[in-house]
């Protein structure tokens, strides 16, 4: 199913249910990656790089400065996508320009969080045949779908 | 995930108040840039996740790009690893770089000779 339509009135979520509700659970799952904040987590380093390649003193300044910042924003980002896929939202609920920038920053967020549990590279997945891993990889592919449409739906 | 992105439906009207006082991308004029008073840039790095159509709305919804500037920048990220899209003041390129990574980009502040 389409995810998102243009109507008259704005931006419609038309993801399906069964979609709703796995989108639902990721979203869930960043909140707790996101809050966690465990640097040592490579999906974490992913979320909140570092600003200074080569300057570890100004890349730490600069994290002390914008690291708490970017993550309520992430966080705000987060629970906007929730209320949206929430059932109490309704059946095609609008999303307004507020909501359709958190969307597009939620899903980027997650697709950056499952390739870095994935390990994906240029080249792709890595090679592997674990039924989890496979499961992870369909859904990381899927995001992008649904990534791609907003980013479409936008211009 | 691969279709042609379309190529005419951006409006300068969505430019962000940043760019009033950056100046953004590679094509500025040189004498402008003198080292003494914008030595910093920032620069965008590849990365294997984020799709090249969202990198390149990135680019024009945030910095103000034209459709064809957004495209050679994206396209020179893609292929050259990184690029430098905004040249200006520390404060600003800092501000910049924690609006990519509020994208979900990943982005850097370095000396504009480094």
């Amino acid at each position: 199913m389409t995810p998102f339509r243009r109507r008259r009135e704005g931006l419609r979520l038309t993801l399906g249910g069964h979609e709703r509700s796995v989108l639902r659970d990721l979203v869930e799952q960043l909140v707790a990656v996101v809050s966690g904040g465990d640097q040592d987590d490579p999906a974490v380093a992913r979320l909140l790089p570092t600003g200074y390649a080569d300057d570890a003193e100004a890349a730490e300044e600069f994290r002390r400065f914008t690291s708490d910042d970017l993550v309520e924003r992430k966080l705000h980002n987060a629970r906007l996508v929730l209320a949206a896929l929430d059932p109490g939202a309704g059946e095609e609920p609008v999303l307004d320009d507020a909501a359709q920038q958190s969307w597009l920053r939620t899903l980027t967020d997650l697709r950056l969080t499952i390739g870095a549990r994935l390990g994906v590279t240029a080249e792709g997945f890595p090679p592997g045949d674990d039924p989890q891993v496979l499961v992870l990889q369909d859904v990381y592919d899927w995001l992008g779908y649904v990534q791609e449409s907003l980013v479409r739906s936008l211009r | 995930m691969r279709q042609p992105l379309p190529l005419a439906t951006w409006h300068a009207g969505r430019m962000t108040s940043t760019l009033e006082e950056t100046r953004v991308g590679t094509g500025a004029d040189p004498r402008l840039l003198s080292a003494s008073d914008v030595p910093w840039v920032t620069l965008v790095w590849d990365d294997p996740v984020n799709l090249m159509s969202y990198v390149s709305y990135v680019f024009r919804s945030y910095f103000g790009f034209g459709v064809r500037e957004a495209e050679r920048l994206m396209m020179q990220v893609h292929t050259g690893g990184k690029a430098v899209v905004a040249t200006g003041s520390r404060e600003e390129m800092e501000r910049h770089v924690v609006a990519m990574h509020d994208y979900g980009l990943w982005a850097t502040v370095a000396k504009a000779d480094e």
